[in-house]
C-alpha cells in the first residue's frame, strides 16, 4: 500500500520569545491526521489556530518541537519530500520585476523542470487560469486576483501530486473562484491531493472531501463534511398529513416543521428528533399503521459554516478526533 | 542542479533590476570610455612623450635620468586609481545595494515559497550568495578587467598583477557581505545589517593605524585593541594589497586579506548554519 500525502503524528510546536522571561506559545498540540492521496482535504480555524504552523512544518517551512511530519513517507525536511508539491502561499511575494512567463520559468527551474517540459506546460497553464493574454506583462502592473491565477500556475507547474493551498481564492472575484474551484476538481478527477486551508467555508463545503478543524493548536474535528454537518439524530420528514391524534401521541418527537408546506400537492414537512435508529424505524412504522405515507427521510444538516462557529466556540472546542 | 542555477539566476536578475547595480555599470562604462578616449598617451619608440587627458597636457616625459613620469608609472597610477576607488566606492555601493536583498530573501511569501521547492535549505543560502557574488563579479571584472586591457592595449605596458586585484576587491566585498547575511540572518533588517558593516569598514580605519595607536594606550587596552585586529576584517589595511598589485609591487604582508578572509568564513558558517536550523 503506498504511503499516505501527509501523515503528522503528535506534531507539536511551541514557539518561545524573549531572553529573560521566555513565553511560550503552543501553536500546534499533538496533531495526528493522515491525508490519503486523492483527498482534497480542507484545513480550517480560528486565527491563530495553528494552520498556518501545520502548513509550515508540512513544507518544511518550520521545524517541529515534538512529534513527526511526512509527505509520500517522507520527512518534510527532506528536498525528495517536496518533489511532487506545488504550493501557494497566501501572502506570496513574487518579484515583481519579472514577466509572468520569466517567473514561471524561475519557479520551475526551482521546482527542477527541465526547460522543454516548462515550455510546453507554461501555455497550458496560462490557459488553464485565464492568464494567456498576460503572459508577455510584468507582474507589478497585476491585481491580487490576477497574481492569485498566476501564482496557481506556478504552484501546478511541475505537474505535483500534492498542492498546497493557502486561501487560494483571496481577492479573487466571484467568477474566477468559480474557475478556481473547477481547477480544483479538475486536479482532484486526475487523483492529485489537494490540501485546501481557506476561511471561505463555503468554498470548502463546495470541494472538499474531508474537513479538519484546528482550535487553539488542537485538532478538535476531523471527517467528511457529511459527517461533520449531519445533526445528531435530527430528520426532516415529508410525508402525507400526519393525523393530529397521532401528531399529539409522538409530540416528543415529532412536530411540524417551520416551512411545513412543501411544493407538492398534499406533502408536509415534519422534524424528527429521536435518541436512536431503533426509535426511528418505531416512529416510522408508527406513521405507516395510521396510512401516511412516506414522501423523504433526510437526515438535517447545518451548513459547515454554522458547524465550524460551533466547534470553536469556547464551550465547544474541546478536542473530541485527535487521530484519522 | 536546475533548482540551484534556478536560485543563483534569481539572485542575479534580483540585482539587475535594481538601478543602484545599473548606475554601477553605467559609471563603469564612462570610466572604460574616459580610460579609452579621454586619456590620451604619446608613446614615441616605445617611451611617454607626453600625457594629455581631455587634450589637455599633465606633464612631461621622462628626463634623461629616467625621473619624471614614465610610461610605466601612468599605467601603474591609473590602474591604481581605478583600483583603490573600486574597492572603496565600489564596494561601498555594492554593499548598500546588495543588502536588501537578502532581507527581502527571507521575507514571508518569498522564503516560504522558496523552501517548498525542492532543494536543501543549504543549497539555497549558498546559491542566494553565489548570485550576489557572481554578479560582483561581473561588475568588477567589467571594470577593472576593461580598464586592464584598454591601458594594456594603448601602451604595450601588460600588468597581469593587476587582475588580481578583482579576487582582491571581489573577496572583501565577499567578507564585508557575510556581514550583512549574519547580521541578516539573526535581525531581517537591512538597516541593521548596513549599519554593523559600514561600522565595521570605519573600525578598520582606526585598527589601520594600529602601531602607532596601540603604543599611545595602556597594557590591558593595548590586548584589546590588538585583539579587535586580529578578529574583526581589516578591510582599510587591504587597500595597500590592491595598490600593491596595481603597481606590481611586492605585497609586504598577506595578513590582513587573510585574517579578513577567515572572519568572512566564520560568519558566512554561523549565518549558513543558522539559517538552515531557524523557523520562517
Amino acid at each position: 500500500m503506498p504511503d499516505p500525502a501527509i501523515r503528522t503524528e503528535a506534531l507539536s510546536k511551541t514557539y518561545r520569545s524573549g531572553i529573560i522571561n521566555r513565553e511560550s506559545v503552543h501553536a500546534l498540540r499533538e496533531v495526528s491526521l493522515t491525508v490519503q492521496r486523492g483527498e482534497i482535504f480542507g484545513l480550517l480555524g480560528p486565527n491563530g489556530a495553528g494552520k498556518t504552523t501545520l502548513l509550515k512544518i508540512l513544507l518544511g517551512i518550520a521545524w517541529p518541537t515534538s512529534g513527526r511530519a511526512r509527505l509520500f513517507g517522507h520527512a518534510t525536511h527532506a528536498p525528495v519530500a517536496r518533489q511532487q508539491v506545488g504550493y501557494l502561499p497566501e501572502k506570496h511575494r513574487f518579484p515583481d520585476f519579472l514577466t509572468t512567463d520569466q517567473m514561471l520559468h524561475l519557479y520551475g527551474r526551482l521546482s527542477g523542470v527541465p526547460s522543454d517540459e516548462r515550455e510546453a506546460r507554461i501555455p497550458e497553464l496560462l490557459d488553464q487560469v485565464d492568464m494567456s493574454e498576460w503572459r508577455g506583462t510584468k507582474l507589478k502592473k497585476f491585481s491580487k486576483g490576477m497574481m492569485q491565477r498566476v501564482g496557481l500556475a506556478q504552484a501546478l507547474l511541475n505537474d505535483p501530486d500534492l498542492v498546497f493551498l493557502d486561501e487560494p481564492t483571496d481577492g479573487v472575484d466571484p467568477v474566477g473562484r468559480r474557475e478556481i474551484r473547477d481547477i480544483l476538481l479538475w486536479l482532484h478527477n486526475q487523483g492529485k491531493t489537494i490540501f485546501l486551508n481557506s476561511h471561505l467555508l463555503s468554498e470548502v463545503e463546495k470541494v472538499c472531501t474531508r474537513v479538519a478543524i484546528l482550535n487553539q493548536g488542537a485538532l478538535v474535528r476531523l471527517g467528511t463534511i457529511d459527517e461533520l454537518t449531519a445533526m445528531e439524530r435530527l430528520y426532516d420528514l415529508q410525508t402525507t398529513r400526519i393525523p393530529d391524534g397521532v401528531l399529539s401521541a409522538l409530540d416528543d418527537v415529532l412536530r411540524p416543521a417551520d416551512a411545513f408546506e412543501t411544493s407538492q400537492d398534499a406533502i408536509f414537512r415534519y422534524r424528527l428528533q429521536v435518541e436512536n435508529r431503533a426509535d426511528l424505524n418505531a416512529v416510522l412504522d408508527r406513521l405507516r399503521s395510521a396510512e401516511v405515507e412516506l414522501e423523504a427521510v433526510e437526515p438535517v444538516r447545518r451548513s459547515l459554516e454554522d458547524y465550524f462557529i460551533d466547534v470553536v466556540s469556547p464551550q465547544n472546542s474541546a478536542p473530541e478526533a485527535t487521530s484519522a | 542542479m536546475t533548482a540551484l542555477s534556478g536560485i543563483v539566476l534569481l539572485s542575479v536578475r534580483e540585482l539587475w533590476a535594481k538601478k543602484i547595480v545599473i548606475g554601477l555599470f553605467v559609471v563603469s562604462t564612462l570610466v572604460l570610455l574616459m580610460t579609452a578616449f579621454a586619456l590620451n598617451l604619446d608613446v614615441v619608440e616605445g617611451s611617454l612623450a607626453g600625457v594629455r587627458v581631455f587634450g589637455e597636457n599633465l606633464g612631461d616625459a621622462q628626463d634623461g635620468d629616467g625621473e619624471g613620469i614614465t610610461l610605466q608609472n601612468v599605467v601603474f597610477s591609473v590602474q591604481a586609481v581605478v583600483a583603490g576607488a573600486t574597492y572603496w566606492i565600489g564596494i561601498l555601493l555594492a554593499l548598500f545595494s546588495t543588502a536588501p536583498l537578502f532581507t527581502s530573501l527571507l521575507e514571508t511569501g518569498h522564503i516560504d515559497l522558496l523552501l517548498s521547492k525542492p532543494l536543501s535549505r543549504t543549497q539555497l543560502f549558498i546559491g542566494h550568495i553565489s548570485g550576489v557574488w557572481l554578479t560582483m563579479l561581473i561588475l568588477s571584472t567589467y571594470l577593472l578587467g576593461g580598464v586592464w586591457l584598454i591601458m594594456s592595449i594603448k601602451t604595450g605596458v601588460w600588468n597581469p598583477s593587476f587582475l588580481l586585484s578583482i579576487g582582491i576587491v571581489l573577496a572583501m566585498f565577499g567578507v564585508m557581505y557575510s556581514v550583512i547575511v549574519f547580521t541578516g540572518v539573526w535581525t531581517q533588517s537591512t538597516a541593521l545589517a548596513l549599519i554593523v558593516t559600514y561600522g565595521l569598514i570605519f573600525i578598520s580605519l582606526v585598527l589601520a593605524g594600529g602601531e602607532q595607536l596601540a603604543n599611545q594606550l595602556q597594557p590591558g587596552w593595548r590586548a584589546v585593541f590588538w585583539g579587535f585586529y586580529h578578529v574583526l576584517p581589516n578591510f582599510a589595511e587591504v587597500t595597500q594589497t590592491v595598490s600593491n598589485l596595481s603597481r606590481a609591487e611586492p605585497i609586504a604582508s598577506w595578513y590582513p586579506f587573510a585574517s579578513a578572509s577567515l572572519f568572512g568564513a566564520v560568519l558566512y558558517g554561523s549565518a549558513g548554519f543558522w539559517f538552515t536550523r531557524r523557523d520562517f
